[in-house]
């Protein structure tokens, strides 16, 4: 996927993209539901209203956090699969950072400010940390990463999921939960009145790919990045210690998806709850960033539009009657397509669009 | 040191691993919980062990076969949901609610035929249109985790599915009797002897027959298959096809022995595909290996039902079964990190093409 | 020497092959005649592999014909061939290490009953071809291929082909991993299989080896065939002219400056290879400003992981490397760079360059921390542009234009590109690892030229090589590396070529007069003695 042109990447995505977009309307079509409401419904249930384009943006909010984070390492050819388990251990991490040290700050804003900048580093630290962990145990004994990250996300998950159960949960709690975040810690309501969005968080978002993408592009330590991901022997002989390298690269990955679960934790839920319940954002993130050919600003758009399908789905289910898993089925095949840009080659040949002969 | 001491040594390590492993753990369940080792290792751990390691065992074996040829599947995960899925549905669409033990059977064939049909696509993809294995794989398991439940709802308005049926063990008159080996022996789930045969009968083919030598060296060095005469993607096209229909049958055998489909979170397979990953890596791609690879992981998954019947307490506290539940993960990074540089074949991954 | 009234064994008649824009052979006819040797000679790169791949079945021709022992074939597969009793021994071996010597051999034609494969018949029928031609293989038939000595494995490809029933066998360049001794058994082997009835085409580009074996010698250039000589009336000096269309003579340069102070060096270093076991045991070497030290030595004798050892890209286990009297043995490959250690990497393909790169940011490469395309790790992509077209001007690279992928040149115009970035360094010291291999002869004498005047502007240059005649022409000091061992440094003037060819082959020389002007002993190894 690499070696494909800018157009040609633009392409593979659009194509991916459509294909799977058009087999679940078949799927749809199959099951006995009418297909063209349900594609109705998936555009008025993600931008139909002013509330259901809020609620989209908090979803391409959390998805361009989690895609940036996938996409800086598998850019370096680092398969972190685990950005689900850093951004719930990076999330609970914001949420009890911010609890335990609120009865040592002010109530008022610049106290709201410190606590969710506190919040934001815990997740970074936490998240960077329980990433570095599958790396170091890439680097340096030869654990395939793919396998241990997934199997970190399933620990993260029992784990968190135990103590939000058990010695997180406060008496007075009907549902799995933490305590709440103080009041004074939440991104300013502007221009949208979502309890769960603020467009502070969409820019603050927005900042971090533009940084990571400048970081790729235009400093030694992205170039020695993306240059192990493209041919990691001539990484090595142009003085990148490749072992370290995958350290470094899981560690600012997984920092990244650590503030996922801050982000999640302050702008969306208030408080945190059992991970088993908060959404696949760390797989659909894969997804995203795949569709975007791992490019930090690709992730935006790909971000809006998995944000789009994630906003939809009650809208969906509810109007069309159509079961909300499909969504994630599309996730699947979308990512099925990006995987095979020699299908597109071929079906742009036989076709006779793009005659860019490889 | 010479290559073949080398190779040697892996095999002692591997086996030396997988004691010391089993020695820690009746260590730390006899110093740490003060529990009599009789009241961990008793006949229904065991046969509880070799229920849950069965599906593993399959899967694994089809993953290896996949990968000695030269494609790592790493769909094992998404091919064991869609067999479990399809195993449910099938039997539920024959037998509702109360479907009748020949309705099991059948169901697990059709099972089996539906992953192959799909894994068919899946191998054309990888072969054919030479798709990245490991991001092919990754949809193949987002699929999984989508379409499963998606079709739970449709059949059945939430994503579980009601009870249906569990395979009945069989049992042999008076031998099912002897202490200790009659209840495993003699009275045993049909599937767990269906796996052992499997196990046997894959080890025969991949190291006694010529097509097992083929599927050695696709994986190894496929031009000199090629050279030899023998088509090296007609090979991966068999092996990538099995793998699917054997991890879609490792799926349909776990749903038999449950007696219902569970789609939420990560669905029921719950990570079995990847830890079949890990089981044939563990035994260095041989089958028999593999298959005692997963007796370890599904034993580590069973310890939690032992310590909560046992009434193991840690420090007073119960021990929480969730936590408990982690054991087979914790597991497998342990034993990726101290058996972590397998030898892999050397061409795995890259797609072949006879003129470059 | 040949019955000519019969058709001949093969026939290849106006063969064409291109890939893409490239014509790899154009128009080739070729004439194996039964019962004798048939060199197809060439430099790399002239399409004898290509020609042989079609009449293999590996390729398909785009025009032209086959004809085997008259009949008109087409092969549209290996099997193909086979099946007309031809047999191919690729210089890249064909084997599956983990397998076993039987196993390999039968690999595709496996002898079965009731479904399982028969090794014990197997066995049979190989020893007796092994008996026949007086192989000894049989005794390694249960062994894995990789525990072989790379002799061994070429044996166990002719035996495999012969058991699949050749009649011609293609050897594809088969002394290219040979040392000498391992050459004159595979000398003799082809003779006794010659003396058998087998009809062998012999691809080298080795004059000596040709003339040596062969009756018969196809000279091929640029994809063409330039014409058929029999060895009996034609010299080296003629085949070489053939070969490269003019009359090439590699003379030894004069040299004007004098050597200067050591500024790199290592003393007793041993080094592990990839698979753990010893490649470079107890070697010493000293640089000198102002002198290239060659390197010679039959590939995979340690000169690699020596290599990889001075530069910083593979820890040694013992000894200890100094630059200018610091002690670097713990230095990593970033900080030797920016002292200035240059390296021009053996394999261009996969270390030298990112091929999915433009040049722009190929120019970057190992440039990373160096001013000024590098300032406190931001990035100057203005100064590495104009870096880029500074190179491709300096060094003549084709295409001109720094937007193109590395992929997309040819290895020539890749290996100037490399070569002039690691000069780009600004160096003291420039260890060049088989820096002509696969080039073309333009551009060989373009490189030469370029280390030659590194020399002469003061620095300690090290040139690792197999290749005799360009250690000859560039070193000033030869050490030659057997074993992981350095087993004797020599005076390039006072050494002939076939003194060197001993020495790479493990011989060490009687005669002392040979070394007797060298410089003093300091790259000689301690287990000389």
């Amino acid at each position: 996927m690499l070696d494909a042109t800018v157009y040609e990447r633009i392409g593979i995505a659009v194509g991916s993209t459509a294909l799977a977009l058009l087999i679940s309307l078949v799927i749809v079509a199959a099951v006995g539901h009418d297909p063209l409401q349900f594609a109705r419904d998936l555009i008025v249930g993600s931008f139909g209203s002013r509330r259901a384009f809020s609620r989209t943006l908090q979803f391409t909010t959390l998805f361009i956090l989690a895609g940036v984070a996938v996409a800086v390492a598998f850019r370096a050819g680092v398969f972190n699969i685990g950005v689900q388990g850093q951004l719930i251990i990076g999330g609970i991490s914001a949420t009890l950072a911010i609890i335990w040290v609120a009865p040592f700050l002010p109530n008022g804003v610049g106290g709201g400010i410190a606590l969710a900048l506190l919040g934001l580093i815990a997740a970074m630290v936490t998240g960077g940390l329980y990433a570095a962990f599958p790396g170091v145990l890439k680097a340096y004994y030869g654990a395939n990463e793919i396998i241990t990250t997934i199997m970190l996300n399933f620990i993260a998950i029992g784990i968190v999921g135990w103590a939000v159960d058990g010695p997180l949960r406060p008496d007075d709690a009907r549902s799995v939960r933490t305590d709440y975040l103080p009041d004074n810690v939440a991104l300013p309501q502007l221009l949208f009145e979502n309890p769960n969005f603020s467009i502070v968080g969409l820019a603050f978002a927005l900042v971090v790919a533009i940084v990571i993408s400048i970081v790729m592009t235009r400093t030694s330590l992205g170039y020695d990045m993306v240059t192990s991901g493209h041919q990691e022997p001539a990484a090595t002989f142009s003085g990148v210690a490749s072992k370290r390298m995958i350290v470094t690269t899981m560690t600012l990955s997984g920092m990244i998806a650590g503030l996922v679960g801050a982000i999640f934790a302050i702008m969306v839920q208030g408080y945190f709850i059992d991970p088993s319940g908060i959404g696949n954002y760390g797989f659909d993130a894969i997804a995203v960033s795949l569709l975007a050919a791992n490019n930090p600003l690709g992730v935006v758009p790909a971000a809006l539009l998995f944000g789009a399908l994630d906003s939809s789905s009650s809208y969906v289910q509810i109007n069309s009657g159509v079961p909300v898993q499909l969504i994630d089925g599309i996730v699947g095949l979308v990512v099925l397509f990006v995987a095979a840009p020699e299908l597109f080659r071929m079906i742009a040949k036989r076709t006779g669009l793009g005659g860019d002969d490889r | 040191m010479s290559v073949a001491d080398y190779t040697s040594s892996r095999r002692v390590r591997l086996g030396g691993l997988a004691v010391v492993t089993l020695g820690a753990l009746a260590a730390v369940a006899v110093l740490v919980f003060d529990v009599p080792l009789e009241r961990i290792f008793t006949v229904g751990f065991i046969n509880r062990t070799l229920v849950g390691a069965s599906p593993i065992a399959l899967a694994a074996i089809g993953g290896l076969y996949a990968e000695k040829s030269g494609v790592f599947n790493i769909g094992l995960e998404g091919f064991m949901i869609f067999g479990a899925i399809t195993a449910a549905a099938a039997m539920y669409g024959m037998g509702g609610t109360s479907p009748s033990q020949p309705h099991i059977w059948l169901a697990i064939a059709i099972a089996v035929a539906f992953t192959l049909a799909l894994t068919i696509l899946y191998a054309v993809l990888l072969i054919r249109y030479k798709a990245d294995q490991i991001v092919a794989g990754l949809a193949i398991w987002f699929m999984g985790l989508g379409f499963a439940p998606f079709a739970a709802s449709l059949l059945w308005d939430t994503v579980r599915s009601p009870g249906l049926a569990s395979i009945n063990n069989y049992s042999v008159p008076y031998l099912a009797e002897i202490p200790y080996l009659g209840s495993i022996v003699f009275n045993q789930s049909p599937l767990v002897v269906f796996t052992l045969v499997v196990v046997i009968v894959s080890w025969i083919f991949l190291y006694r027959t010529q097509y097992g030598y083929w599927i050695q060296a696709a994986g190894d060095n496929p031009k000199a298959l090629d050279t030899a005469g023998v088509d090296v993607n007609r090979v991966r096209y068999a092996t990538v096809i099995f793998s699917g229909a054997m991890a879609g049958l490792g799926g349909a055998v776990l749903l038999a022995h449950a007696g219902d489909f569970i789609g939420t979170g990560d669905t029921m397979v719950d990570g079995r595909g990847w830890i079949a990953i890990v089981a044939y890596l563990f035994g260095n791609y041989n089958p028999i290996g593999a298959a005692l690879a997963a007796l370890l992981f599904a034993g580590l998954d069973m310890l939690q039902i032992q310590f909560q019947t046992a009434d193991i307490t840690l420090f007073g506290r119960d021990i929480s079964a969730r936590l408990m539940g982690l054991a087979p993960y914790v597991g497998v990074i342990i034993v990726l990190t101290v058996w972590g540089k397998t030898r892999m074949p050397s061409s795995v991954g890259e797609p072949y093409e006879k003129e470059e | 020497m040949s019955v000519k009234n019969e058709p001949a064994k093969v026939r290849l008649e106006g063969i064409t092959k291109t890939f893409g824009d490239v014509v790899a052979n154009d128009n080739v006819d070729f004439t194996l005649e039964e019962g004798t040797i048939h060199a197809l000679l060439g430099e790399n790169g002239s399409g004898k592999t290509t020609l042989m791949s079609v009449l293999y079945g590996l390729y398909d021709q785009d025009e032209g014909s086959i004809y085997v022992d008259g009949d008109h074939r087409t092969f549209t597969s290996p099997q193909d061939a086979m099946n007309a009793g031809v047999g191919m021994i690729h210089q890249h071996f064909q084997l599956i290490e983990p397998m076993t010597v039987l196993q390999n051999v039968i690999l595709g034609h496996e002898p079965t009953v009731n479904g399982l494969v028969d090794e014990d018949a197997a066995r049979d029928d190989i020893e007796e071809i092994c008996s026949r031609y007086g192989f000894n293989v049989d005794q390694h038939l249960e062994t894995p291929v990789e525990e072989l000595d790379l002799g061994t494995r070429q044996r166990v490809e002719i035996v495999k082909s012969l058991y699949r029933g050749a009649e011609i066998l293609i050897l594809d360049e088969p002394t290219a991993v040979l040392t000498p001794q391992e050459v004159d058994g595979l000398m003799t082997l082809m003779e006794d299989l010659r003396k058998a009835g087998r009809s062998l085409i012999f691809i080298s580009h080795k004059l000596d080896e040709v003339l040596q074996i062969a009756d018969q010698i196809t000279v091929l250039r640029d994809g063409a065939a330039v014409g058929t000589v029999d060895a009996a009336d034609t010299h080296e000096q003629e085949l070489a002219r053939m070969m490269v269309g003019r009359e090439v003579l590699f003379d030894r340069l004069s040299r004007e400056t004098s050597v200067g102070d050591p500024v790199f060096a290592a003393e007793e270093i041993s080094v592990l290879g990839d698979r753990g076991l010893e490649q470079v045991s107890e070697v010493d070497v000293t640089v000198r400003e102002s002198e290239i030290l060659g390197i010679a030595g039959v590939q995979g004798n340690g000169q690699t992981e020596l290599a990889e050892a001075l530069t910083g890209l593979r820890p040694v286990e013992s000894g200890k490397i100094s630059f200018r009297d610091a002690d670097i043995t713990e230095t990593g490959r970033r900080r030797r760079i920016e002292l200035g250690i240059g390296y021009i990497p053996g394999d261009r393909q996969i270390e030298g360059l990112v091929q999915n790169y433009d040049l722009v940011k190929n120019a970057l490469l190992g440039n990373q921390t160096i001013e000024p395309y590098a300032k406190n790790g931001w990035l100057d992509w203005g100064a590495v542009s104009e870096h880029a077209d500074e190179i491709i001007e300096e060094f003549d690279v084709q295409p001109p234009n720094a937007s193109v992928r590395a992929t997309s040149l040819s290895g020539g115009n890749q290996q100037k590109f490399i070569v002039g970035r690691e000069i780009g360094h600004e160096p003291t010291v420039m260890v060049a690892a088989h820096p002509t291999r696969g080039v073309d002869i333009g551009s060989i004498e373009f490189i030469h030229n370029r280390l030659i005047e590194l020399r002469d502007d003061g620095l300690g240059v090290v040139v690792i090589s197999s290749k005799l005649d360009e250690i000859q022409k560039l070193a000033d000091r030869i050490a030659v590396m057997y074993e992981g061992e350095f087993i004797r440094t020599v005076d390039p003037d006072e050494v002939t070529e076939e003194e060197l060819g001993l020495l790479m082959a493990g011989k060490r020389l009687e005669d002392e007069s040979v070394d007797a002007d060298a410089e003093p002993v300091e790259t000689d190894s301690e287990a000389q003695s």
